[in-house]
């Protein structure tokens, strides 16, 4: 009776040993494409917020044209945004009073870099995916109801470059950003530190 | 777990409002916090009239509002026939004069919107948007 666990202990061991590494090099291998999309979102947020603060424009203008001396010379000429811009693309949604649209104008950019970097970091992480999953679920439904409403708007949303989206690539961008951050959101509940 | 995530984000709320902070007090100058023009684009009533024969008077609301009554020498110049009323201003308007623009009220729109087709399109640089629009023109020519 006794000699069969003791015959099955060594057999089980082998087993963990060579299962062992071929589980951490997943795991591994896991960990490192959830931080790519860490990355990836962070990065979109990033250039999100910038491109409200900053006058991107020209910079933008010479990188789609491979101009790319003239893009480091407006690099280092960059000046800030006027952020009226912003508020009256807010304004245009008609969700909100003015001086909020401007108080919207001025913070939501921070905010959107705030996260993008929590999301870097690995600071304060789960508050920071928390707060873009808010906003892009915000952006999402302002974008809706405008288009419910008939509202022709120019959304501000990545600056100058998304003022000519159209509804459907709009909500479709935003839809994908909202399932990797869901994505993101549910893996690191389950994934182990790299 | 619900705890720790509300501090997270609240942490990261108040990060944000530091930076945020510092750009509007930057921006004091170039945004109005009552209106969506900026303090230096807009011009009242008194103002408007000292410039006398040196400013153009541009009606923004709809065509049967300025037909009902409008500003004494005003052009009408909406949004709804914008490229056959352009032109007609266009003819009217000679380097140096100031643009003044109106709506109906304070809360209106288009006066904003037409001043800043006037800037963009028409590269025009002296455009004003009249504060509190025809009805504090009314009161104050009673």
């Amino acid at each position: 009776m006794n000699s069969t666990p003791n015959a099955q202990r060594p057999t089980l061991n082998v087993e963990l040993a060579t299962a062992a590494p071929a589980s951490n090099i997943k795991n591994r291998t896991a960990n490192i494409i959830w931080r790519i999309l860490d990355f990836v979102l962070a990065g979109i947020f990033i250039f999100a917020g910038l491109s409200k603060i900053l006058d991107l424009d020209h910079l933008m203008a010479d990188l789609q044209n491979l101009q790319f001396a003239n893009a480091l010379t407006d690099l280092r000429n960059l000046s800030l945004a006027n952020p009226v811009e912003f508020a009256s693309g807010v304004d245009n949604f008609k969700l909100l009073p003015w001086p909020m649209s401007v108080a919207l104008a001025f913070y939501l950019p921070w905010l959107e870099i705030a996260c993008a970097l929590g999301l870097v970091f690995r600071f304060l992480y789960r508050g920071a995916l928390a707060l873009l999953i808010t906003l892009i679920v915000v952006f999402t439904l302002a974008i809706t109801a405008a288009k419910l409403r008939g509202l022709d708007i120019t959304c501000g949303c990545f600056g100058h470059v998304s003022q000519n989206w159209s509804f459907p690539s709009h909500l479709a961008t935003n839809l994908a950003i909202l399932a990797a951050l869901l994505a993101l959101g549910i893996s690191n509940r389950l994934r182990k530190p790299l | 777990m619900k705890f720790l995530l509300a501090r997270q984000a609240a942490v990261l709320a108040a990060v944000a409002l530091l930076p945020a902070a510092g750009e509007a007090i930057y921006f004091r100058n170039n945004i109005s916090w009552r209106s969506a023009i900026a303090p230096s684009e807009m011009v009242t009533v008194d103002q408007a009239r000292a410039w006398g024969d040196t400013a153009i008077w541009v009606d923004a609301r709809p065509d049967d509002e300025f037909a009902r009554d409008h500003v004494p020498g005003a052009l009408s110049l909406n949004e709804d026939r914008w490229n056959e009323l352009l032109p007609q201003f266009l003819a009217v308007w000679s380097p140096g004069k100031k643009i003044v623009v109106y709506c109906s009220s304070l809360s209106c729109n288009a006066s904003r919107e037409v001043a800043r087709r006037l800037r963009k399109e028409a590269q025009l640089s002296e455009v004003f948007v009249l504060e509190g629009g025809w009805e504090a023109w009314l009161k104050k020519s009673r």
